[in-house]
């Protein structure tokens, strides 16, 4: 893993130090709350509904467990013992007080961490795929790339204050674990036949309001160039973009209002002027960098385990090894997903005593590595399969051995107004109505993969764009109300979803899903997920099963 | 009627005016039947810049003898979480958070119900 070098440190400690006298002025009234807001900000620190709310960056999803083992103190410590992963790979602590915020921000920066670019119109946590060193199917550990993209966008000052958000994510697998289509910069690393690495750059995705699919506008382009690249695509959104209408300051408007080709000719001019060598990283500097990220000391196995096929005589074990277990690069290995799901429980919440078991875990079992995973889900990514009895004991034994994965009660939910100021209904509770009645293991497995995602608002957090059942909570007249839409998905299949009719009452949400379900399972023809059927049948029979009167 | 809400600079806490003070229970809010009332408690808030941040008014509402917040977002704050019962100022549990629990979680109209079979 990447450790953070004297000049990050020293960095990380500057800023710590700065904040904790921001701090000090603005509760001595030196400052003003207009003053002080935008610097808290750039610190991650929001204020919402019943307290201030620190969003912690975890770069590309991966964490140390002694990262891990210190966000469980920090949240047992000085907020209420848990936190949320968020659908950016992020963590949120929900009940800081400003008061103690310099503390925590000195406590996160001993082990690397800060809410830094967690907010604000800059460059936000770059995301990578979970799987990152341990899939058999990428070309190239996509977390170098991250890491290299870390490095040249942290506080770097042109693009410190751009028209408005950038979200970057990079994956380096066959198969998008990142949603890459939905940033504003996705980029899929591939090997051509000569062995050379190139990116194919995906440009002005976003979901929000105005949803979009990003574009490619470059099939191939070397991996080496990146950062020039990276560059003339965020200057010619800084000079182009609007900045006079909020709703309209993503990069996803911009490319939309030019076209793809047009955009692409613009960057590409843009980029012939950035002279070789002066952005790019230099070989050595991604030496360095891709060292941190060596293979792990994987033992010689065989690719079959007599324990761990001896163990699916438990038949919940059996479950947890279908859903939850994944193949792994290195015979004798797999790639374990930790649901954060179990039903009745807040998507995405981890107190602080399943933190500290699952670094106890992954010390013993993964290599001391755990990922996070944009689902609002945790990952071990090298685990022996001779270990998964035992792992599955211990992540039982603190609740984290729900065996959902992909399936309908792994529900991705943003806090929405039950913490969130922006929000205008509640989604986690709806998330929990659903997971709930769908909790019988064997019916959802039965239906299968179905990926439900449920946004508060309109900013879709909660990916609802995306799910093969969306959610939206909306306001009508102070009620909440639930707006459905089908056939989303952030998966390589991307597809933005189609509303399915009126909005239904809180009350009624959880059953409206169920007639969804249902309608799927009578229309399903063999080894179709939702989504399949969905797209063969169209909107019409779904909408008939909901809405009694849909004309 | 109307009550002043803000957040704790200090702390983030939700708090509510009570005659020149601030109180922490939603039930403890000074209610302001007039618009000059509200007004000037409303300025002397503002101006306590060192003590609380994001000071307003909310429109309240009498429910079978206990005053609740009209909207629905000011009732999650008078509250807390609703995924987490042991957070927030519902923790305390007295009868004032149960009428304002009671009135919060029941849904008021019929809405688009109908349209749903089954």
């Amino acid at each position: 893993m990447y450790r953070y070098d004297t000049y990050d440190k020293a960095m990380l400690t500057d800023r710590s130090n700065e904040f904790r006298h921001q701090v000090a002025r603005r509760l001595a009234g030196e400052i003003t709350e207009d003053q002080f807001k935008p610097l808290r900000l750039m610190n991650g620190l929001y204020l919402q509904l019943h307290a201030y709310m620190l969003r912690i960056a975890i770069p590309y999803g991966t964490l140390s467990t002694r990262q891990l083992r210190r966000l469980a103190w920090v949240a047992r410590t000085y907020d209420k013992g848990y936190g949320h992963f968020t659908t950016r790979t992020n963590l949120q602590l929900h009940w800081i007080k400003l008061r103690d915020a310099p503390d925590v921000m000195d406590a996160l920066a001993e082990v690397d961490l800060h809410g830094i670019q967690t907010s604000g119109n800059c460059i936000r946590n770059v995301t990578a795929d979970p799987y990152a060193g341990a899939t058999a199917d990428e070309v190239d550990d996509p977390r170098v790339w991250a890491e290299v993209i870390r490095q040249w966008s942290t506080v770097h000052p042109e693009f410190s204050y751009l028209p408005r958000k950038f979200k970057i994510a990079v994956t380096a697998s066959a198969k998008d674990r990142t949603a890459a289509r939905s940033y504003d910069i996705g980029l899929q690393l591939r090997r051509d036949r000569e062995g050379q690495l190139s990116f194919e750059v995906m440009v002005g995705g976003g979901q929000g309001r105005t949803p979009y699919l990003a574009k490619t506008i470059r099939e191939h382009l070397p991996a080496d160039r990146l950062l020039s690249y990276l560059d003339a695509i965020i200057r010619v959104y800084n000079r182009k973009s609007r900045r006079d209408n909020i709703h309209k300051q993503r990069i996803k408007i911009l490319v939309a209002t030019l076209g793809q080709e047009e955009f692409a000719r613009q960057v590409e001019a843009e980029w012939a002027k950035i002279e070789a060598g002066t952005v790019d990283l230099p070989d050595t500097e991604l030496a360095r960098i891709r060292g941190a990220f060596r293979p792990r000391a994987f033992e010689t196995l065989a690719s079959a385990s007599k324990a761990f096929e001896a163990a699916k005589a438990d038949l919940a074990f059996a479950r947890f090894a279908r859903h939850n277990v994944k193949p792994h690069k290195v015979a004798g290995y797999a790639i374990v997903d930790v649901s954060l799901k179990a039903p009745g429980e807040t998507p995405g919440d981890c107190s602080s005593e399943q933190m500290e078991a699952l670094a106890d875990l992954a010390d013993r079992h993964s290599f001391g590595e755990v990922r996070v995973n944009y689902t609002q889900n945790l990952v071990l990514p090298h685990v022996k399969l001779d270990d998964l009895p035992e792992l599955y004991a211990g992540l039982k034994a603190v609740g984290l051995a729900t065996s959902n994965i992909d399936l309908v009660s792994d529900i991705i939910a943003c806090p929405g107004l039950d913490y969130c100021s922006l929000a205008n209904a509640r989604a986690i509770p709806v998330a929990q109505a659903i997971a709930l009645r769908f909790a019988d293991p064997e019916r959802a497995e039965t239906i299968g993969e179905l990926k439900i995602k449920i946004s508060g608002c309109i900013n879709a957090c909660g990916h609802h764009h995306l799910g093969n059942i969306g959610i939206l909570g909306v306001d009508k007249k102070g009620e909440e109300f639930y707006q459905l839409s089908l056939g989303g998905s952030g998966d390589n299949d991307a597809s933005l979803a189609e509303i399915l009719g009126p909005a239904v009452h809180f009350s009624r949400t959880p059953e409206a899903v169920d007639a969804l379900v249902d309608t799927y399972l009578s229309h399903r023809r063999d080894g179709e997920r939702f989504l399949d059927t969905y797209r063969r049948i169209g909107l019409k029979p779904f909408k008939e099963a909901v809405y009694a009167n849909a004309d | 009627m109307k009550v002043l809400t803000a957040n704790s600079l200090a702390t983030g806490e939700v708090v509510f005016w009570s005659r020149g003070r601030w109180a922490k229970a939603f039930a403890d809010g000074e209610r302001f039947a007039d618009e000059a009332g509200a007004g000037t408690a409303l300025a002397a808030a503002e101006s306590q810049s060192t003590i609380v941040v994001a000071a307003y008014l909310i429109d309240v509402e009498e429910v079978d003898g206990h005053w609740v917040p009209v909207s629905y977002r000011e009732r999650i704050r008078a509250l807390g979480p609703s995924n987490t019962p042991q957070h927030g100022k519902q923790a305390d549990g007295d009868a004032d958070v149960a009428a304002l629990v009671a009135a919060t979680f029941a849904a008021r109209s019929t809405g688009r119900v109908k349209l749903i079979k089954r």
